[in-house]
């Protein structure tokens, strides 16, 4: 009789616990968690997250992880182990292993990836098609250093530069992007690229940007992150052009900086958390944001935009309709 | 018993100004102060996996503050153990993942290699100092960003794994210090911190060794007098801090990430030293507020995910504290009568 009694409660009490959950499911809950809320590309996640937030009324939950890697496991279990978040953003390639161990710890949790695609099946990863901005890029720098000496700061118009960070497969897609796009739109223009080997010496950045403009390259694309701080700085002393990433640049060099390709995170953790809202879960698995999604965009300079010919801003937006429909293709460089 | 109770009793009055301090300030950013202490807590301590990480989180603090504990027994100010950290912990990693050992050996051997390289690291500045009578304060800071930027160096540009962040290739598993419980990542580092502590403090106190070491950091003119080589022992006093400094590193990247990752940990150095200050320099104490300092960092990280304080309000205590022992030393040195003139016309 006990023994019936007790099931009676423990039944209840499951009930009262699912019932419970189900009015949970109601609102969307998401945390993000990252050293680089403040900077750069980590900026338009923090505005993709806030947008979510007052459209769809989703519990929000920013984390900062500093920068001590002892940390990284422990904020991850904090944040998986209640298990309160439907969905946790991930930005920064430090957190990989503490990912990775807490996907596998929690493997109800669904963690998104927004910095590119890890080996893990068990996690979601934002994948922005830099290659195919970086082409937009290129073609428009090939296309104006093709102009020669009628176009103002440009030389003999013959070479157009690049500056990595580091010489790995994520800044290689951007560079073979960038070159397919030049010859696509301007075969004669030679493209000369640099690799910095850091992300975090503006100085760097600087000598070598100064270097390819004194090889009479007379556009460079920085991607470099902090390093190409440096190659927004030597194109103003330089007086010849650079082309930002990652975020708008135009406010580093003004008159300068040609354009940026925009890598769009708040269109990416939007989109993302749009779905999940309207009820088509998120499952394990690449989401790629290209071109056409928005996800890459090139953004001309407002005081350039008013100097560049007619015809090269409709070849761009050709290129950027064929890359839409794929009657252009452009390769991903792994 | 009541005198210790009369030295420390600075210290305990430093932690509840702070603690008061730190309530105001969480007043004004709209958060109860009882919440986010009870969080600290729960973070600290709440289950065996909290109370894991928080002994995680002490081992290098305990271990940085015993290299400092020693530097400051012998009059010696050793604040260059932030590199000695990097440097120990880059040079067991290099061990554990290019030099294939037979298991057990080659945790000894990458140890031993991280303590030679933190010794070695501080024996430029130590030789400055018994040389030409360098300043170590200046010359072990300046010493701790060449440190982390050799670091840096040599992980990137020389041992960088293929892809992914900058960091060298995992060491073998044959150099692995092994792991106390299951669900942590707590390891035989915590014990070998306890036992130098106790090993230090049984060294100061029972050995001549020691107690000519204190006499110099305590007396050097009488020390001198006394027949002591102040030189030569300064220069091993600050040799000894940064072995153990070098062993900090080793025991982390052994220990806890079996790699090593260029910034790995940032400000361990400084929390050792700021604990081994607020023990007074002696070891057992340095255990007492390694601890606390660990349980700080171990609840601010629950802190940060369950409340809407930051996980920084931390460090804004651990900043008055400082503030409120340095402020209680200046008062004492005031009345006591000419010996802060002194020790300016020196």
């Amino acid at each position: 009789m006990k023994s019936v009694f007790r099931k009676c409660i423990i039944a209840g009490a499951a009930l009262a616990a699912s019932i419970g959950s189900a009015a949970a499911q109601d609102k969307v809950s998401v945390a993000a968690i990252s050293g680089y809320f403040a900077q750069g590309f980590g900026i338009t996640i923090v505005d993709g997250l806030n947008k979510a937030k007052s459209e769809f009324g989703i519990d929000l939950k920013l984390v900062d992880t500093g920068n001590r890697a002892l940390d990284y496991e422990e904020q991850f279990a904090n944040l998986a182990k209640g298990g309160q978040y439907d969905l946790i953003f991930v930005m920064g390639w430090e957190l990989v292993d503490a990912l990775t161990k807490a996907s596998e710890a929690y493997p109800n949790q669904r963690f998104v990836f927004i910095d590119g695609v890890l080996d893990s099946d068990k996690i979601i990863y934002a994948n922005f098609a830099e290659e195919q901005g970086s082409f937009v890029a290129g073609a428009l720098a090939g296309m104006i250093e093709n102009q020669g000496s009628s176009f103002d700061k440009i030389g003999d118009g013959k070479a157009i530069g690049f500056v990595g960070g580091r010489d790995i497969p994520v800044i290689r897609n951007f560079l073979g992007g960038y070159e397919e796009g030049s010859k696509y739109a301007a075969p004669d223009v030679k493209v000369n690229p640099v690799f910095a080997g850091t992300f975090d010496d503006p100085a760097k950045g600087s000598e070598l940007a100064l270097a390819l403009y004194g090889q009479g390259a007379d556009i460079v694309y920085n991607v470099a992150g902090p390093t190409g701080e440096g190659v927004m700085q030597a194109s103003a002393a330089a007086d010849k052009y650079s082309i930002g990433v990652d975020i708008d640049m135009c406010g580093s060099a003004p008159g300068n900086v040609l354009a940026s390709m925009l890598k769009r995170g708040d269109i990416a953790v939007y989109s993302l958390i749009k779905d999940e809202v309207e009820g088509r879960k998120i499952t394990p698995g690449t989401r790629t944001f290209d071109l056409a999604a928005g996800g890459v965009e090139v953004k001309i300079c407002d005081d350039i935009a008013p100097s560049i010919p007619a015809d090269v801003t409709a070849k761009l937006d050709e290129i950027k309709k064929g890359i839409a429909d794929g009657s252009i293709k452009v390769t991903r460089h792994k | 018993m009541n005198d210790k109770l009369r030295a420390f009793s600075g210290q305990i009055v430093a932690v509840v100004i702070a603690l008061a301090i730190g309530a105001v300030i969480i007043m004004l950013i709209d958060e109860s102060p009882t919440k986010v202490f009870m969080t600290l807590m729960r973070g600290a301590f709440g289950d065996q996996a909290k109370i894991a990480g928080t002994l995680l989180q002490t081992t290098p603090i305990l271990i940085c503050g015993i290299a400092a504990c020693i530097g400051l027994r012998g009059g010696m100010f050793n604040v260059g153990i932030e590199g000695q950290l990097f440097l120990g912990g880059f040079a067991a990693a290099w061990v554990g993942f290019a030099m294939p050992l037979p298991p057990g050996l080659h945790v000894v051997v990458a140890m031993t290699v991280a303590v030679i390289a933190g010794a070695a690291w501080v024996s430029i500045p130590a030789f400055f100092r018994t040389r030409y009578g360098t300043n170590e304060v200046v010359s072990t800071i300046l010493s701790n960003y060449v440190a982390v930027l050799l670091t840096s160096y040599l992980t990137i540009f020389l041992f960088k794994r293929p892809g992914g962040w900058s960091e060298t290739p995992p060491i073998l598993a044959t150099a692995y210090l092994p792991e106390l419980f299951a669900f942590s990542r707590l390891n035989w580092g915590l014990i070998i911190g306890l036992a130098l502590a106790l090993f230090v403090a049984w060294f100061f106190r029972s050995t001549a060794k020691g107690y000519s070491i204190s006499m110099v950091g305590s007396a050097p003119k009488f020390a001198e007098y006394g027949g002591i080589d102040v030189k030569r022992q300064g220069f091993m006093v600050l040799l000894a801090s940064g072995a153990v400094g070098g062993l900090a590193g080793g025991i982390e990247t052994l220990g806890v990430h079996h790699r090593f990752m260029e910034g790995f940990a940032p400000g361990f150095g400084f929390d050792g030293l700021i604990a081994a200050l607020l023990a007074n320099g002696s070891p057992i104490g340095t255990i007492v507020t390694a601890l606390f300092f660990g349980a700080l960092r171990n609840g601010s990280l629950l802190l940060e995910t369950d409340t809407n304080a930051s996980r920084e309000i931390i460090t804004v205590i651990q900043a008055l504290i400082i503030l409120s022992v340095s402020a209680q030393v200046l008062m004492k040195r005031r009345g006591d009568s000419t010996a802060g003139e002194r020790r300016w016309k020196f």
